[in-house]
């Protein structure tokens, strides 16, 4: 049973609102004081952010020709991205194949692998590239694998909602003349569910592409490393120019990938 | 079954993607230096790795509440300010109340946005600010404009147009209306969408608190990079605990808003 909330005389309502405005305000202030986190200090310190926008422009796009190094760590996000989200997708199709109940008649696997997929989506991704880089050591190597697991979690979800909304009256057509399970999964619902998938691929890359250069701090290499390594030693204006291009970058793939999404749906 | 079936034309179609998909994938193998014998001796290597993590260092735990607390309350304090700042550029990017010149500029201020991710940022405000909290905040902070900023002025031009014409047409200006006719119509979806960007702010503090915010993330990084993997491992955990149980709130809450339309 829904109760509809009563109307409150005007008087009421406004008292309720200032109450709970007057609250949030005092716990922000109190968080503030809490953290050190002055927002005064924001204007009153603001010429430090001019004097850094000074310091990097004009951005020295020469490194682009100049240091050999930039061009091919560009090239490795984007295989980074590109075989993080391959090999992260397939596994991901694989599990939701597993833990929808249109696929997979028994009910222990289900269980399992929806659990395992949940665990991977609470596992956040700076555990999961420090293990990495423990395990392969550092370069993009391990990047992939991290851009792999979490792809899994967070895809293989989405991918199990797809199967499960899927129609089962063409399965079950198929599956009374005598199709093989197998059969069922082929032919009546990977058709109903490749044109979405394709799609979340595509929607995947944007996403790992993104990840990818943030993960170069931690050992990812890649653009992100470089961008960390030049600010780390304050060449603020090859620093710029960096950022200029992972932004055009994710720019760039961002309209290819609408594009072709639209071209598939 | 003719010999139609197994002409090659049948399958051209998907031999070209497939082939240029093998292809990529071999070329950028080669640029990540990924192999499956890395992968194997990788995969062994962990395994033996998991066995330093066991047991947790339960004394450290009360040390970790400490920066768990402040890795929520960053994410807290972004995503409030977060939000009303997604507001002001979604009012400025929606097409049925703003400028034209205005709406454009606050599109592509939102799209710049959303392809920087959260961990530039704060690579450039650690080098402005400092490292502590103070970056972390004003990173997530900005970083919420990419994601809520587009959402919030779809769901602005997704609105009713007869309430706003009719508040103008009793003599309202922009401010009444946006007061009036805007905000109550969209205030149960700016609720959802915050509290969904709250579960995104909590894991991203964890990760920006390896570059220099403080909080949970930091201690799990150090405590990799000092070889202390018991305490590793306890940071872990509450780390964990921290995004279920915050994915588990906003979850019930987002349900809860979804079903009584806004919280009153």
């Amino acid at each position: 049973m829904k109760k509809t909330p009563p109307i409150l005389l005007p008087s009421v309502r406004y008292k309720r609102k200032a109450t709970v405005f007057l609250l949030v305000s005092l716990a922000v202030t109190g968080v503030c004081i809490y953290l050190g986190f002055n927002p005064v200090l924001l204007f009153t310190e603001f010429h430090f952010v001019w004097d850094l926008v000074g310091e990097m422009l004009p951005p020295d796009f020469s490194i682009l020709w100049t240091n050999q190094t930039i061009l091919s760590s560009i090239g490795q996000t984007l295989s980074m991205a590109f075989l993080g989200t391959l090999a992260g997708g397939t596994l991901a199709i694989c599990c939701a194949f597993l833990a929808s109940s249109n696929t997979m008649p028994l009910k222990g696997v289900r269980i399992f692998v929806r659990a395992l997929l949940a665990l991977e989506r609470v596992i956040p991704t700076l555990v999961t590239i420090l293990l990495c880089v423990i395990a392969v050591g550092l370069g993009p190597f391990a990047g992939v694998l991290t851009l792999t697991i979490t792809t899994i979690g967070t895809f293989g979800k989405l991918f199990t909602e797809a199967i499960d909304n899927a129609e089962y009256a063409p399965a079950e057509a198929i599956f009374s003349v005598g199709a093989t399970r197998w059969q069922v999964a082929h032919f009546s619902i990977l058709p109903q569910v490749l044109p979405s998938f394709i799609a979340n691929f595509l929607y995947a890359f944007d996403i790992n592409l993104r990840v990818a250069i943030g993960l170069g701090i931690f050992g990812g290499g890649g653009i992100g490393f470089q961008l960390y390594m030049a600010m780390k030693v304050f060449h603020y204006r090859d620093a710029m120019a960096l950022l200029c291009f992972s932004t055009t970058l994710i720019l760039l793939t961002e309209k290819v990938s609408d594009y072709l999404r639209k071209k598939i749906l | 079954m003719s010999l139609r079936d197994f002409s090659l034309r049948r399958y051209r179609k998907r031999i070209l993607p497939l082939g240029i998909l093998v292809l990529l994938t071999v070329v950028t193998g080669k640029a990540c230096g990924a192999s499956w014998d890395g992968l194997l001796s990788g995969l062994v290597k962990g395994y033996s790795f998991l066995g330093h993590l066991f047991p947790p260092d339960w004394k450290a735990f009360p040390e970790m509440i400490g920066p768990a607390v402040e890795s929520i309350v960053i994410a807290l304090l972004a995503t409030l300010f977060g939000t009303l700042l997604s507001l002001c550029f979604a009012m400025a990017a929606a097409a049925n109340i703003s400028y034209r010149w205005l709406r454009s500029l606050s599109r592509a201020i939102i799209a710049i946005e959303r392809s920087l991710p959260e961990i530039i940022i704060i690579l450039i405000l650690v080098a402005v600010f400092g490292l502590g909290p103070v970056p972390g905040v004003l990173a997530l902070t900005l970083g919420c404009i990419g994601m809520l900023g587009k959402l919030f002025a779809d769901a602005i031009e997704e609105i009713d147009p007869i309430t706003i014409e009719s508040i103008a047409a009793v003599g309202a200006n922009k401010g009444q209306i946006i007061v009036f006719g805007v905000l109550p119509q969209i205030m149960p979806r700016v609720i959802t969408y915050a509290m969904f960007r709250f579960e995104i702010n909590i894991r991203l503090s964890v990760l920006l608190g390896a570059v220099g915010a403080g909080g949970i993330g930091y201690e799990l990084d150090s405590a990799f990079n000092m070889l202390q993997y018991h305490r590793a491992f306890t940071a872990l955990i509450v780390t964990l605990l921290l995004v279920f149980l915050t994915e588990r709130l906003s979850g019930h809450l987002r349900k809860k808003v979804k079903a009584e339309g806004a919280l009153k």
